[in-house]
């Protein structure tokens, strides 16, 4: 009886891993795909994110960790898994400079992934100079992460971001969208630096464009609106974090100006809370940028994304642009390192063999991504926009190309590489 | 010259915000002679209470109580439990203390809501009359009648009950009242609820109007404390019109080309003054 | 209102300073030489801006155990003397050494500016004024931001960011440790040499009681702007000494909230003793990166570090210096009272 009931539990629990693994039809694909643990020597990758602070900005270290995990699930790098280090800098340059030593020089990271930070690429410009260290960022924002050899995000910053989500209303309202204004916090290296972008293409269609950078510890949002009316604009691109942004729109929203002028933002805004924390009011009101194809877009890449998230992710991590980046990041990295000789992974053949990837596709980019041997990375220059919509932000099928005259050295390396024609 | 109607209108509702925080600072240090630099982060447990228990679906009404409640008991806890314990310290040490306990509520609120884009509306937030060309909705009315009437009620409260003339009784001398047989614990319990209280409005307010931050709102007590300093810690109409004062500067320097960036060093400007301007003459410490 | 700040001040130990320098000396000794080789490159990075802190907290202690005046600003000044070093060095591409002494110098000056009303006022009104000023040294410094290598009088670059150069024989970690260090000491040494001399004196006086002082002939007002000229220099030292470690500074970080964190960790450090702001100087550096080396969210290291200073604000009132010299003392007579029961 005993034997019975035993092969009986058996046959039952092999139908149910049966029908498990029928249920996970769209299980997620890492590396190799093997579906066999990795067992060898673990080669070191860090992350450098900002979890303390003004704001929980991790979600692309968050979504480069899952991908490393279901990477080790399946076969890591050649039987080789990858120890993935996420480090918190708490937006003070200070800890970043500590944690950038702890990983480079204590831990021997090879690369870095996932970045994503305000502080980290001013803060540690030095080091990964120095150590020539690649970084491959999910996001950059500050200038500096668009201004170095050895730092290339997969993102394409809040200036590229603003000058596009500008450049799109311009287009939906020909003629009429004469006056910009660009709200931006006055955090150095972002403010001014993310809105001049949109000012500059604003002026070469024979229009006019104001900044209005403001201190993020002073709160009064209906000032800055009001001076932004002041400037009698047509579209206004509230260039903010999404906390910030929430109280200049409800700021707006009490002086009922969305029937006035035309809203806009960056890729900063794009978060499935945001329409939500705004209000009903906005419905169909504002414009926001997106550096990457929708998280509802339901491509291949798209689906995979989701998918690692859901099975080696936390319930708790983002499913935001951020965390498409951070994905993309250790996508790419850990496609070049299954290139690699396993034995031979060490930081100088790893940045080597970075700085030669010249090309990198992805349903969720516009265009081939790469990193290049160039002085400046910021390959990701081109991509769709979104509307605000029942509580959602709605993607428009199409994909802009940003005209800002900073990104022309950018366009001449890519004729290099053979990206662009 | 730009238009300074509308600024004027969107400083008065901060400015009474600043006014209810400095009122309740005012207060507390006259009945307990202690400096509360946690009446920010006090105010901001207050918002975050009211906003989960409207993301829960509860009614507003009971929100704001909930979390004003929220506000009351806390700072009646620190006054209770922690602050007798520093009652015979220098003055300074009971500030740095309320500033630790700041920390504490920051870290907590950090740990639980985190920081996220929220805002907590108020049903009066819809509502909305106009007033010199500028739209002012409900709760900025509100939120400036509030600040206006709450000092009032103090002011009465003070000055008529018997719980009032023994506060400014252990403002004169915690020692002598002691000894008359006024009980200090009592009276300084509800001195830390009024100021309690006082942080709990002025953060829903704040949260509202500005934003939901735990990080913004705990250190929008600089502000009120700088009306606090114009009222010389004492006086209750001197507080009024300094957080007046600095609400509405703040906010008309906004348009002014070249001083815009830095309006927001009114308060600090605004305390640096008074304090110059009362201790104009050479005083010596005689001890 | 009543101010007790100098209740429990212990009479000035002057005739037991060159102990205290000894013992000064060789614990320098031991962290120049031990420590850097000792030291993973996380720590290294760690106690390169504990170090710069001690010193900030140091200038907070001469103000409070000498003089007896409070000042909140001294972090917005360690930001003054961080710009300046940034602006100097960039600018001018001189030594560190000479960026150094000019962030002091200019700090000192905004230092003397901020001191001014401590010449009509002590207490809790000087704290709150002084708070006040690093209220508006923040605004000015987020308003402006720190320079980057750009030109002009902001600094402000346009292209690639550069770093701080660091002294030519300090250019590694461990070096530029050690550096900081010997600037740590030299720190001491400065004021050890006011406290010894006539300033040192003058100061005591004015502590005690500012009529006698007056009385007694000594200059209040110089004595007084002196001093808090002297911090000044220190915090902008320090300062200086942060930007060479991390290579550049960011607005943010200079907060009033800091000056109140800097000033409550002296007291809980310990103000009286020399190595007070050692402590102080750890506490604020090293303990956090303990907590975050261990993984604990930095929302709970908040609260932990809100629950340990209000415990030592409540339990220890001379710091824990004080307690350890107390510890020390107990050791000492149980070790002396054994003497004395032997033979």
């Amino acid at each position: 009886m005993i034997s019975r009931q035993t092969i009986l539990a058996a046959v039952i629990a092999m139908l149910a891993v049966c029908i498990g693994s029928a249920a996970y039809a769209a299980d997620p694909k890492c590396g190799a795909n093997t579906g066999k643990a990795a067992t060898g020597e673990p080669i070191v990758v860090g992350g450098i994110v900002s979890i303390t602070g003004p704001d929980n900005f991790s979600s692309s270290g968050l979504a480069a960790a899952a991908y490393f995990k279901c990477l080790n699930a399946n076969g890591g790098v050649n039987g080789r898994p990858v120890k993935y280090l996420l480090e918190d800098d708490a937006w003070n340059p200070e800890q970043s400079s500590q944690v950038a030593a702890k990983l480079i020089r204590d831990q021997k990271a090879v690369a870095l992934v996932g970045n994503m930070s305000f502080v980290d690429c001013g803060a540690n410009q030095g080091i990964y100079e120095k150590e020539d260290i690649m970084v491959i960022a999910g996001v950059g924002v500050p200038r500096d992460c668009f201004f170095q050899k050895n730092y290339a995000p997969t993102n394409a910053g809040p200036r590229v971001s603003n000058t596009k989500a500008v450049m799109d209303v311009a287009r939906t309202y020909p003629g009429k969208i004469k006056r910009v204004v660009c709200i931006a916090p006055n955090i150095p290296n972002v403010g001014e630096w993310s809105c001049t972008g949109a000012v500059a293409w604003i002026r070469k269609q024979g229009g006019d464009g104001k900044i209005i950078a403001f201190d993020p510890g002073s709160l009064d949002a209906t000032s800055i609106v009001l001076e932004a009316m002041a400037f009698r604009p047509d579209v206004i691109s509230v260039g903010t974090p999404k906390g910030l942004a929430v109280p200049i729109f409800a700021a707006a929203e009490e002086q009922g100006l969305a029937d006035k002028v035309h809203f806009a933002g960056p890729a900063s805004l794009y978060n499935p809370d945001f329409p939500h924390a705004i209000g009903k009011y906005w419905d169909g009101k504002v414009t926001v940028d997106m550096e990457l194809n929708a998280a509802t877009a339901g491509t291949p890449d798209t689906q995979n994304w989701l998918a690692v998230l859901d099975k080696y992710g936390q319930a708790s991590d983002p499913r935001d642009t951020f965390s498409q980046a951070g994905y993309l990041a250790a996508r790419v990295t850990a496609e070049t390192l299954l290139k690699m000789d396993p034995a031979k992974i060490d930081r100088a053949s790893v940045t080597a063999a970075l700085r030669n990837v010249n090309r990198f596709e992805s349903d969720m980019f516009c265009s081939p991504w790469y990193i290049g041997s160039g002085p400046r990375h910021n390959a990701n220059h081109a991509g769709p926009v979104s509307q605000v919509k029942d509580g959602k932000l709605v993607p428009k099928p199409v994909c802009i190309e940003s005209e800002d005259p900073e990104l022309d050295d950018v366009h001449a390396f890519e004729k290099t590489i053979g990206i662009a024609k | 010259m730009p238009d300074f109607t509308p600024f004027l209108v969107a400083g008065l509702a901060t400015a009474a915000t600043y006014v209810l925080s400095g009122v309740g600072i005012v207060v507390l240090y006259r009945a307990s002679g202690v400096v509360n630099f946690a009446q920010g982060a006090v105010g901001a447990l207050a918002a975050f209470i009211s906003w989960s228990i409207v993301e829960r679906g509860g009614p507003a009404e009971w929100s704001w109580i909930g979390g004003i409640a929220a506000a009351v008991a806390v700072s009646f806890l620190y006054g209770r439990v922690i602050a007798p314990r520093l009652a015979y310290s220098d003055p300074i040490m009971r500030a740095v203390a309320t500033l630790s306990f700041a920390l504490i509520l920051l870290g907590f609120m950090g740990y639980v809501w985190g920081e996220a884009p929220r805002r907590l509306r108020l049903p009066t937030d819809t509502m909305s009359f106009d007033l010199m060309g500028v739209r002012v909705t409900m709760t900025r009315a509100v939120a400036f009648a509030l600040g206006l009437l709450v000092t009032c009620a103090v002011m009465a409260f003070l000055s008529y009950s018997r719980v009032g003339l023994q506060m400014r009784a252990l403002a004169s001398s915690r020692e002598l009242s002691a000894m008359l047989g006024v009980r200090v614990f009592r009276v300084d319990g509800w001195a830390w609820v009024i100021s309690g209280a006082l942080a709990g409005v002025s953060g829903v307010l704040l949260a509202d109007l500005q934003r939901l931050s735990g990080q913004a709102l705990t250190f929008a007590v600089i502000p009120a404390i700088a009306a606090a300093v114009v009222g010389r810690f004492a006086s209750l109409p001197a507080t009024v019109a300094g957080g007046l004062a600095i609400g509405v500067c703040e906010a008309l320097l906004t348009p002014v080309p070249i001083v815009g960036p830095f309006r927001t060093a009114v308060p600090f400007l605004f305390a640096v003054g008074a304090l110059l301007w009362m201790q104009r003459k050479v005083v010596f410490v005689y001890r | 209102m009543t101010d007790q700040s100098l209740e429990g001040v212990p009479p000035i130990r002057a005739a037991r300073l060159p102990l205290r320098g000894i013992a000064l000396g060789v614990a320098a000794l031991i962290a120049l030489y031990v420590l850097p080789d000792a030291l993973s490159n996380y720590w290294l990075r760690t106690f390169i801006s504990a170090a710069a802190l001690t010193i900030a907290s140091l200038s907070v202690s001469v103000l409070f155990a000498q003089v007896g005046m409070v000042s909140l600003a001294q972090f917005g000044l360690l930001g003054v003397g961080g710009w300046f070093a940034l602006r100097i060095s960039h600018g001018l591409g001189v030594p560190f050494e000479i960026a150094l002494l000019s962030a002091g110098v200019s700090a000192a000056l905004v230092g003397l500016i901020v001191g001014l009303p401590a010449l009509r006022m002590r207490g809790l009104y000087l704290a709150i004024i002084t708070l006040m000023m690093a209220g508006a040294i923040q605004v000015l410094i987020s308003a402006f931001g720190f320079p980057d290598g750009g030109p002009g009088i902001l600094g402000k670059s346009t292209g690639a960011r550069l770093m701080m150069a660091r002294p030519l024989i300090a250019q590694g970690d461990g070096a530029y440790l050690r550096y900081a260090i010997v600037v740590t000491v030299l720190c001491y040494l400065l004021v050890l040499a006011h406290v010894r001399g006539r300033p040192g004196r003058a100061w005591a006086m004015i502590r005690r009681s500012e009529v006698c002082a007056l009385a007694g002939g000594v200059d209040i007002v110089a004595y007084k702007v002196w001093a808090f000229a002297l911090a000044g220099f220190l915090a902008g030292v320090a300062g200086a000494v942060l930007a060479g470690g991390v290579g550049q500074l960011d607005g943010s970080a200079f907060p009033a909230s800091q000056s109140i964190m800097l000033f409550a960790l002296t007291i809980v450090g310990g103000a009286y003793s020399w190595f007070g702001p050692i402590i102080a100087g750890l506490m604020l550096r090293a303990f956090p990166a303990l907590l975050n080396d261990f993984r604990v969210d930095g929302n709970i290291a908040t609260m932990v570090f809100g629950i340990g200073l209000l415990h030592a604000l409540i339990t220890a009132p001379h710091g824990i210096a004080g307690q350890l010299s107390d510890l020390a003392g107990r050791l000492r007579r149980a070790v002396g009272g054994e003497r004395k029961a032997g033979p």
